[in-house]
């Protein structure tokens, strides 16, 4: 009896020291065979509620990339994903954890949209205005972004106040307060629904390649161009080599002449402006006005399990954001084309979810918790 | 015990390896019942993973394991611990906010009816510490954080008792205790053998080794060297077994040249993390061509001192200056390219990325200094020229600059910390104990280097606990103790014994009283390679910090 914990360590030291250990290329084969896995028993559990799982599984590929408008759809929530992605990759590669992006993305938005609304009086009409309200719209969303993630960071570094708990608070605080702004002040006379203004004509960003007008190669290059970026400074510059290595090894960090505390606060502020980036290009090239805030997919949660996926390397988050765009995108065509129920749909998303990122999440618990042996 | 009854525990042919490095290399070794065993070597020998895989920590890739003569092959510590073999780390593990009682029976709870049965266990437990004269279960409703080191090593110890452990491996129990502790520990120990428990010692401590062991096993480079009799041995064959070579600890002939002061700290006082004054008041110079020692007991605010010069710790009051200039409000960084580098304290959590391959860790510190870095961008190949040219001129092992930092040696890591600090010719070093752990071929190459670099003009603070260290190396000595220089002496002409009182905090014209304390530890260090200068005082795993 006595023995078994034991076993049970043993057997969970040797998991975790295997996945330690894993080279890039297994990560990625491991990532492949997880999702591939959970796709399976997504399968299982449709056939098991009575539903056939191969007319399943052929709407999950009909609605991802089964046409020109499944796969705008699909890229465009690709680039939503890449956007909050980053934003929680860069965090989680200096060892902050910013659970917020939500929250900065809410707020990145409807600063985008106000900044946009209260401007456009003062500009003139045409191309040449929308191109500069959009620009505009960007940075106040970039700037709103950055500050509301700045507040947490500071409360980190110079009051030892948990980054989780408090980002977490600031979501539901962006969510509550969004989202009476836009069904209140905000919210026009004759409009239905909850929601703001329209952004004026000529704001957005074009279409350029596919006519959907909900999705932009624009706004996909904004996103990429973002993440090059960022991997370029994090591999390229003192101050990416700053961070990343405070996020390996805090103490060597810190005596190599880094000043913990600056490197917390702007990394929490870099991450908040790339969320607030994805709030931006919700608000003006998928919406084209901002809407309850509670109504907002979660891209900011499941941004967490694409940066984990792609093992919070900026580069590997497109990829990852690819995976979870096709299934966003799959999800809503089968919602609206089959009888499987949303509920089923959700929980295989979650299924996939779960599986894709727990290797990753427990090789970073292994490394926080000694599990799988010390090195050296 | 009849003569021909199986040793305790007998290990034939072990070997282990981690990735190219051979820790253990066929050890034999052989525990014999109710005697004490100590393990000696030199950090890095491969003691400690000898006696992790006895316990089940690693898996030997050859070898067999037998106790009682059975042949065993543990899979986990808990395999161990039911075959009767309990070991206490270095570092502890004990939880600290539990109570003593809960951390001994933590894992085998006497239950009664569903719910601990803290009655029984306290019963057990005051038994227990009875028959050892434990004085353990004076503290048994006290949460283990407020005890000292030296009460929560022999709640260890009891654990392990209670646990119904026959053989006891102790992985180098003196190094957190105070001299009145480990002499406490020793006389523990003899009674545990007459008690009828074997015990394993693991200790690169000649002297401790002598006093209280029955045999001597010498690893060195994962080999077992040699067993002899404690009776039978001396000092002198030990070190010269563990080292593999007479080592020559004299002092290098070197003449003064006097030189311009180059880090000064004046009226320094500083606060430790609890806010306590640390360091109080403390004048220093350091010139061109000199090398200041600082000596004292760990914990006497030599950390807080060195942060205050490298600039990771702000002063309270007093100022820092830097050939001239003031850098007191001067951060790490900013010091750090103004010409002051540091060889950290502790090379594992500070001076090295253990999951950083060596190019990127040549560049730690480095990563605002030209060549390497140019307005904010990295110049990754100069970087990888510089670590091959710390790992050249250091022979750095494996010469690889893809190799992580955490699969090298202790003395591997340390050489290139060294090199990689003063790479960018700076004015000062700091060099706290930049010999810790070290082997000994390493430790010559450093100090020669050090010495290299004060005739080319380097100030060096030299902090250590290694008075043959300090005494071959510096040119003047200061002793700290409670966060004051007590005195300044001249390396050549003051003993040992001398030394050992100011670090105890005796001014030496206190004459009549050294007498009457000057016993103890300290005398047995005198003249010894590898003598540490007294057991480190440190209250936590990681010293003071």
């Amino acid at each position: 009896m006595s023995d078994d914990p034991g076993r049970v360590r043993g057997a969970l030291d040797r998991v975790a020291a295997r996945l330690l250990d894993a080279s890039v290329y297994e990560r990625v084969g491991i990532a492949v065979g997880s999702t591939g896995l959970a796709l399976l028993i997504g399968l299982v559990v449709v056939a098991a509620a009575g539903h056939n799982p191969l007319l399943f599984a052929q709407q999950l590929v009909v609605g991802s990339v089964g046409s020109t408008g499944a796969f705008t759809r699909t890229l465009r929530f690709t680039t939503l994903f890449i956007l909050a992605g980053v934003a929680v990759a860069i965090a989680f590669r200096a060892g902050v954890f910013n659970i917020g992006v939500q929250g900065q993305l809410i707020v990145g938005g409807i600063a985008c949209v106000l900044s946009i609304l209260w401007l456009a009086p003062f500009v003139p009409n045409g191309t040449l205005g929308g191109v500069g309200l959009t620009l505009v719209g960007l940075l106040a969303a970039v700037v709103a972004g950055g500050l509301y993630a700045a507040l947490p960071g500071v409360l980190k570094a110079y009051y030892g106040a948990n980054e989780i708990i408090t980002t977490i608070m600031l979501n539901f605080i962006a969510i509550g307060i969004v989202g009476w702004a836009v069904d209140g002040p905000l919210r026009p006379e004759d409009a239905r629904s909850v929601r703001t203004e329209y952004l004026p004509e000529g704001v957005g960003l074009p279409s350029v390649v596919f006519s959907d007008p909900n999705f932009s190669i624009l706004g996909l290059g904004l996103a990429l161009g973002v993440v090059g970026v960022v991997a370029v400074g994090m591999t390229r510059t003192s101050f990416g080599y700053d961070m990343v290595t405070s996020g390996y090894q805090a103490s060597a960090a810190t005596f190599s002449g880094v000043d913990p505390q600056r490197t917390i606060v702007a990394t929490m502020t870099l991450s908040g402006m790339v969320a607030g980036l994805v709030g931006a290009v919700f608000a003006i090239m998928v919406q084209g006005y901002f809407i309850d805030p509670s109504g907002i997919g979660t891209y900011g949660f499941d941004a967490i399990a694409v940066s984990l996926l792609a093992a919070n390397n900026p580069v590997g988050v497109v990829p990852a954001s690819l995976l979870f765009g096709a299934l966003e995108s799959s999800g809503s065509h089968v919602q609206i084309h089959s009888d499987v129920p949303v509920q089923l749909i959700d929980g295989i998303v979650g299924i996939v979810v779960l599986f894709v990122a727990a290797p990753e999440l427990f090789r970073m618990l292994a490394k926080r918790t000694g599990l799988g042996g010390e090195k050296g | 015990m009849t003569a021909d009854a199986p040793p305790a525990v007998r290990l034939e042919g072990i070997t282990k390896t981690f990735g190219d490095v051979v820790a253990n290399d066929g050890v034999d070794f052989r525990l014999e019942r109710e005697s004490i065993h100590a393990l000696l070597g030199e950090n890095g020998s491969g003691k400690t993973t000898l006696m992790n895989v006895l316990y089940g920590l690693y898996d030997q890739d050859a070898g067999t394991i037998r106790v009682d003569g059975e042949p065993r092959s543990f899979d986990s510590p808990q395999d161990a611990m039911a075959a009767g073999i309990g070991m206490i780390h270095q570092h502890f593990q004990l939880v600290e906010p539990m109570t003593v009682l809960q951390n001994v029976v933590l894992g085998h709870e006497p239950v009664d009816g569903g719910l601990v049965d803290e009655d029984a266990a306290r019963e057990e437990i005051e038994a227990l510490c009875d028959r050892y004269g434990f004085d353990v279960d004076d503290h048994l409703e006290t949460p283990v954080e407020e005890l000292d080191l030296g009460t929560r090593q022999r709640v260890e110890i009891v654990k392990s008792l209670y646990r119904g452990a026959d053989t006891l491996i102790l992985d180098e129990p003196t190094a957190v205790l105070t001299p009145q502790e480990v002499d406490g520990l020793l006389d523990l120990l003899e009674e545990l053998r007459a008690s009828g428990r074997s015990l394993i010692f693991i200790s690169h401590k000649l002297e401790e080794v002598l006093a209280a062991a029955d045999r001597i096993t010498v690893l060195r480079d994962g080999r077992a060297v040699d067993t002899v009799a404690a009776a039978d041995t001396s000092r002198q064959e030990l070190a010269r077994m563990m080292v593999g070579r007479e080592v020559s600890f004299d002092r290098p002939a070197r003449e003064a040249i006097p030189g311009e002061p180059v880090l000064e700290a004046e009226e320094l006082s500083v606060a430790g993390d609890r806010g306590l004054e640390r360091v109080s008041e403390i004048d220093l110079t350091v010139r061109e061509h000199e090398i200041l020692g600082i000596a004292g007991v760990q914990g006497n605010g030599q950390t807080e001192l060195i942060e205050a010069l490298t600039g990771h710790r702000v002063p309270d009051a007093g100022r820092v200056r830097l050939r001239g200039d003031d850098v007191t409000d001067v951060g790490r960084r900013r010091r750090l390219e103004a010409g002051i580098a540091a060889i950290p304290e502790d090379r594992n959590a500070e001076g090295l990325v253990q999951e950083y391959d060596l190019v990127k860790n040549a560049l730690l510190g480095n990563q605002t200094v030209p060549p390497y870095a140019n307005d904010g961008w990295l110049d990754w190949s100069a970087v990888e020229a510089h670590a091959e040219e710390i790992i050249e001129e250091f022979d750095v092992h494996p010469p690889d600059p893809s190799a992580t930092a955490g699969s090298l040696s202790g003395g591997n890591q340390q050489k290139f910390v060294v090199g990689r600090e003063i790479g960018h010719d700076p004015d000062a070093l700091i060099a706290a104990h930049p010999t810790r752990g070290v082997d000994v071929g390493s430790l010559e190459f450093i100090h020669d280097r050090l010495l290299e670099l004060r005739e080319e003009g380097l100030a060096i603070v030299l902090i250590s606990s290694k008075l043959d260290e300090l005494r071959a190396l510096a040119d003047r000595i200061v002793v700290m103790y409670e966060g004051t220089f007590i005195d300044e002496v001249d390396p050549t002409g003051t003993s040992d014994a001398e030394l050992g009182l100011l670090m105890a905090g005796q001014r030496l014209d206190e004459g009549a009283e050294r007498e009457t304390n000057g016993r103890s530890n300290l005398e047995g260090t005198q003249s010894e390679s590898d003598a540490e200068a007294t057991v480190d005082r440190r209250t936590g795993g990681d010293g003071e910090r």
